[in-house]
Order: structure tokens, then C-alpha cells, then sequence
């Protein structure tokens, strides 16, 4: 056990001095999110604003009467201008150049259907955008409010109370709770954050502390000592998952800051996140979190230890991110849920686990046959790297 | 004491290998040591001379227990490398020319961890560390980051973690490879204190005047096998060329 400590102590002490070490365990995963979403959240405020304060330029095209009540509505209206005599076959130029926000055609046929109690025909010339179309939306207000006008004229023709016009009102009993359908989409992101942090977290440490002790020619010195080699790997091994957990948990702690920095993010979304700062999804968390990286360890330091050097072992290793990304996105495709087989496959279960935990709606039993089939899977790849780390060929390979 | 009886090791050839070697390579593999046996004693120093690829280092990484032997046997101090590695270790440095060092820990630091690692207690520690902080002048840098020190600083860093924990026995593996000369003298001489303390020094190398400068006894070890096996005032007096470089290119030559 001494030994054990000796040897964690040192390497941690070590590996706690690398620049890249430190920049892929904290500054990157407490920066990232902060970072992403302060860009996003500043864009996405300056393209809605615009949206809201532009003064649109609208046209309408008509010979009847009735149209007067929507130029009216135009003209009364605040950031909307009447741009007049627009000739028909130009309509759809004028929109495709921006020249005009929209158009709306009426139907030579409106007032007469209109009068007869139907409805009007109103084309709807618009440029639509990604996301929230806030301009189209500004410009359909116009012609809700112009029908209002007319049914409001047609009830009174009829002497009939407008309220008559609705038969049913269909009243939504959604049974998921907020939480549960908000919890489900951030846990989405979650396990992103856990696998990729926890995989960037594991990797220079594990190269540096195998590939890079090679490199070195540490490797001869610390086998002369008077220690079993798997006690050697143990206190490497556990600096590793050390690493690894800790830049899972600061990149938790950038989301956090998010939440902090971003005060109109729905409180619905803030209940969640500040949800998963709970003891008790730390803790669920943190159980999936520890046989994950020790899973990661146990492969980064036996891919490590065969590599005869730091740059080789880097490029083994870096393909292996976009491998592990591969069982976490199919965690997002829809339908994919935790159930007795997915709860087997390795990362992927992590992901589905995850997204439950946040969600609240963890199955006990689920979430003890993904704590086996990690446990099994951290077991065997810390058996593998002791393989590895007794063979004289790799350790002395090259 | 180091007694090594008939020590044979063989590698397995990569393919890239067996391409390069040809016909030369028995069944895939390649005996690096091929049936050596000799002894070193306490208060003498026991020089393995070779040419490169002779099969020194893979000799001197059994001894220090890092590889295993194909066959035959090597005892340090009584311990079998293979029945007792923890034993023997205990009682062995080990230094090479090649020995890396943490850079970012200090001197302090990386020799109190292979102290640790020898179970020292820490007043005995504490007492040999000033005892050979002393002796080599490395008060002044034993609190930088190894990283910073120049090679001779790093040289003496290396020598203070190989002998830390006072061993019987001490392995030198081409020590002062890539040395400049002053670094180069102050492990020769080191290497004679250790004589004097009478502990047992085994020290592999190819250049001739280390030898003629410390060896109490000799092996000349030439593709796996040991072309003599002696002491060296003998080794000398039966000397058929002029110069120890002329005799020894003589006997590899033979073999």
C-alpha cells in the first residue's frame, strides 16, 4: 500500500506539472462551455433583436375594398412601412433581394367570398429564415389581426356572439413532467461532456506517465526498485481515472458556470442543471463516471505503454476519440433507450444512464446491469495493461 | 556478490528483423547472451567490455532483474534475480548513460522517491542525503526543477538516486555515455570510492581507458559469449599486441 501511495503521489505530483495535462483536464473543459454558449447566447440575442426592431418593408396587392383595413393595420402599426405600387410579376424578385419583408397578394375572388361568408384567399410572399422566423411571424400578426377585423364585422352581420366560433378546446394533460422532458434533452449533452472530458482528461496522462516514461528512460530505473510491476501500474493507473473524473467534474462545474453567467436561460432549464448538482445525482453520476474512466485508463495505458514514444502513442491514440463519440451519438438518435441489452454496451449505457439520472426516471435494475458491465469492462482492461506492462518486448520495444 | 552461472537470453525477432538478419536468425530469434558465466566480489570492480550489440546491456538488465533469462542462473548477493527480484533489487543500483530523469520534479523530490520506494527510514535518509549532497556539491540545485540543471547536475542527480539507498551491489551500464570528459572522470572515481567501500561494481563499456583505469577484473564479451573471463592484471601480463584496444580487437576478431 506504501509503495502504491509512493508511486500515485509522484506521478500525480508529476503529472500535475505538465502544461498539457492542465490545459486538457481544466482549462479546456471549464472554459469550453462557458465559452460556447457566451458566443452562442450573444449571437443568437443580436439575430433576435434585429429581427424584433427591424422595420419591415411590406406591400399588399388588391383591388378590393376590404384590403383598406390591413393597410390600415400596416400603417397604424410601429416598425412597418407601406411600400406602394408593387407591380405583381415583381413580387417574388423583390422578396428574393430583400428589396421587400413581404407580400401579401389577395385573390381577385377575396371580397366576394368574404361577403359570402367564406374565406378570402391571401398569398403570403416571405423569405424564411433558420430558427425562429420572429419577421415572418411579426408579418402574419398583421393578417391575424386583419381577420379579427372581418370576423368580427361578419358576427355582428349576423348577430351572433363571436365566442360561438370555437366548438371544442382541447385541453393538453402532457404526464412528463418539465423536468423529466427538459432533464432528458440536456442529459443528452451530458454524456458528451462525461465521455469526451473523461477520455481528454485520461489521455496525456496516460501517455506521459507510459509512452513518455519510455521516452525518457525512467522506465529502467523504476523497475530496478523494489516493487512489484503492477504496483508500479496501480499508482499510474490511478492517476489516470484521477485525472480523467476530475476534468468530467470541471467541465460539470464550466456548465454550472453557464447557468450562473446566462440569467435568462428558462428556469425550467436552471432547475435541471442545478438538479444535477444534487448530492444524489453527483453521487449516480460519479458511480458511472469512476468504472467509465477506469475502463478508458486501462486501454489509454496499455495503447500507451506499446507506443515506443510520446508522438506515437498520440497518434494511436487520437483515432480513438472519434470512436468513443460514435456509441454516445447513437445515445441520441431517438428511440434508443436504456433497456437490458443497450444497458450492456459499453459507453453508450453510460449515455442512455445518464440521460435517465438527469431525467429522474433511472431504472434501479438497469442502472445495476451498466455499473456490471463497466465494472467487468474496467476490470478487464486493467488486467490487459498488466499483461502488457510484464511483457519485456513492449516495455523495451524499440 | 553477483554469480552468474550459464546465462543465456534470446528475443523473439520482429519481422523487420528476421528481413534484416536473414539466414542469421535461428527459428525467429536471436540469442543476445549465449552461456555466460562469471563473478563479480565485494571491493573489486568487474569490467564487461564489448562492442556494441555484444549482449552488455541485456546481460546487465537481467542482473538488475528487468528481463528475464532464457536459461541459467544469476544470484546477487545470495538472492536468485528470478526466485527473489524484490531482494535483489533492494540491494542494487542501477545507473546507464542512458538513465532518464523526471524533469519536472526536483532533485529533492526524485530521490526521496526512490528512497520511499526503498522503504528508507526518513532520519537515514535525511542523514545520506546530506552525506551525498555533500560529496558531490548539490546543495545549491537540489531544490530546481531537474529540467533546468545542466548534464553534469543531471549526471550527479542520477548518481544520488542510484545510490540513495547505500546498495551491495552497483550496475553501471556505459555510465559515461554522452558525458564530457569532467563529468566522465567523476564517475570513475566514484566508482573507485565505491571499491574502496568495498562494495561489489560491475560496469559494462567499450572504451578502453575506463577500463584500464578501474578494472580489478575483466570479461570480454563479443556476440553473446564471453571471448575472456579474468583478472585484469592477467589479462594484461598475457597481452600479445601493444595496446589493450589492439588485444581486444584481436580476441573479437577470433571469435
Amino acid at each position: 500500500m506504501n509503495a502504491f501511495l509512493t508511486i500515485f503521489k509522484k506521478e500525480l505530483i508529476d503529472t500535475l506539472r505538465d502544461r498539457r495535462t492542465i490545459i486538457a483536464m481544466i482549462i479546456i473543459p471549464l472554459a469550453l462551455f462557458p465559452v460556447i454558449f457566451g458566443i452562442w447566447t450573444t449571437i443568437q440575442k443580436s439575430m433576435v433583436k434585429k429581427a424584433k426592431e427591424k422595420t419591415l418593408q411590406v406591400a399588399v396587392i388588391s383591388n378590393d375594398s376590404e384590403t383598406q383595413k390591413l393597410i390600415e393595420i400596416i400603417i397604424q402599426k410601429e416598425k412597418f412601412k407601406l411600400i406602394e405600387n408593387v407591380p405583381e410579376d415583381s413580387v417574388r424578385s423583390f422578396v428574393q433581394n430583400d428589396s421587400l419583408d413581404g407580400v401579401f397578394v389577395f385573390s381577385k375572388t377575396f371580397n366576394k367570398r368574404v361577403e359570402n361568408l367564406r374565406a378570402g384567399r391571401i398569398k403570403f410572399y416571405f423569405k424564411s429564415s433558420e430558427g425562429d422566423n420572429i419577421e415572418k411571424d411579426r408579418m402574419k400578426d398583421l393578417v391575424d389581426k386583419f381577420e379579427d377585423s372581418l370576423l368580427s364585422a361578419r358576427f355582428e352581420k349576423l348577430d351572433l356572439d363571436k365566442a360561438i366560433s370555437t366548438a371544442v378546446k382541447l385541453v393538453e394533460v402532457d404526464i412528463t413532467s418539465k423536468k423529466e422532458r427538459i432533464g432528458k434533452a440536456i442529459g443528452a449533452i451530458l454524456p458528451y461532456i462525461f465521455v469526451i472530458f473523461c477520455f481528454m482528461g485520461s489521455m496525456y496522462p496516460a501517455i506521459d506517465l507510459a509512452a513518455g516514461e519510455k521516452e525518457r528512460g525512467t522506465i529502467e530505473t523504476l523497475l530496478t526498485a523494489p516493487v512489484s510491476r503492477f504496483v508500479i501500474l496501480l499508482g499510474k493507473f490511478g492517476v489516470v481515472v484521477l485525472t480523467g473524473i476530475s476534468s468530467a467534474l470541471v467541465s460539470l462545474v464550466g456548465l454550472y458556470l453557464v447557468v450562473l453567467q446566462f440569467g435568462e436561460i428558462p428556469p425550467e432549464i436552471i432547475d435541471v442543471i442545478s438538479g444535477i448538482f444534487e448530492i444524489k445525482s453527483i453521487i449516480l453520476l460519479l458511480s458511472l463516471l469512476l468504472p467509465l474512466t477506469m475502463f478508458f485508463a486501462g486501454v489509454l495505458l496499455s495503447l500507451s505503454m506499446f507506443a515506443k514514444s510520446f508522438k506515437e502513442a498520440q497518434s494511436i491514440i487520437t483515432p480513438f476519440n472519434f470512436v468513443i463519440i460514435l456509441p454516445v451519438l447513437i445515445g441520441l438518435i431517438p428511440g434508443v433507450t436504456l433497456d437490458p441489452k443497450t444497458a450492456l454496451i459499453p459507453i453508450l449505457n453510460v449515455s442512455l444512464a445518464t440521460k435517465e439520472i438527469v431525467a429522474g426516471t433511472i431504472d434501479f435494475w438497469l442502472l445495476i446491469e451498466v455499473y456490471a458491465s463497466l465494472a467487468v469492462l474496467a476490470g478487464l482492461s486493467l488486467f490487459l495493461s498488466s499483461r502488457i506492462f510484464l511483457r519485456e518486448t513492449v516495455i523495451f520495444r524499440g | 556478490m553477483i554469480e552468474v552461472n550459464d546465462l543465456r537470453k534470446q528475443f523473439k525477432l520482429t519481422r523487420q528483423q528476421k528481413k534484416e538478419l536473414g539466414r542469421a536468425s535461428k527459428n525467429g530469434t536471436v540469442e543476445a547472451v549465449a552461456g555466460i558465466t562469471f563473478t563479480s566480489k565485494p571491493g573489486r570492480v568487474f569490467s564487461l567490455l564489448g562492442p556494441n550489440g555484444a549482449g552488455k546491456t541485456t546481460a546487465l538488465r537481467i542482473l538488475a532483474t528487468m528481463l528475464k533469462p532464457t536459461s541459467g542462473s544469476v544470484k546477487i548477493c545470495g538472492f536468485d534475480v528470478q526466485e527473489d527480484p524484490q531482494e535483489v533489487r533492494r540491494r542494487l543500483g542501477f545507473l546507464t548513460g542512458s538513465t532518464g530523469l523526471y524533469d519536472r520534479l526536483t532533485p529533492n523530490e526524485l530521490v526521496k522517491y526512490y528512497a520511499d520506494l526503498h522503504g528508507m527510514d526518513k532520519k537515514v535518509f535525511e542523514k545520506r542525503l546530506d552525506e551525498i549532497y555533500t560529496r558531490l556539491d548539490m546543495h545549491g540545485f537540489a531544490k530546481r526543477r531537474i529540467g533546468k540543471l545542466s548534464t553534469g547536475m543531471k549526471q550527479k542527480v542520477s548518481i544520488t538516486r542510484t545510490i540513495i539507498h547505500d546498495p551491495e551491489v552497483i550496475v553501471f551500464d556505459e555510465p559515461t555515455a554522452g558525458l564530457d570528459v569532467i563529468s566522465a572522470r567523476s564517475i570513475i572515481q566514484l566508482i573507485r570510492d565505491f571499491r574502496e567501500q568495498g562494495k561489489t561494481v560491475i560496469f559494462s563499456t567499450h572504451i578502453m581507458g575506463e577500463v584500464s583505469l578501474l578494472s580489478d577484473d575483466l570479461a570480454i564479451i563479443h556476440k553473446g559469449k564471453l571471448c575472456y573471463n579474468g583478472s585484469y592484471k592477467d589479462f594484461v601480463d598475457q597481452m600479445k599486441t601493444n595496446s589493450l584496444e589492439d588485444e581486444f580487437i584481436k580476441l573479437v576478431e577470433e571469435a
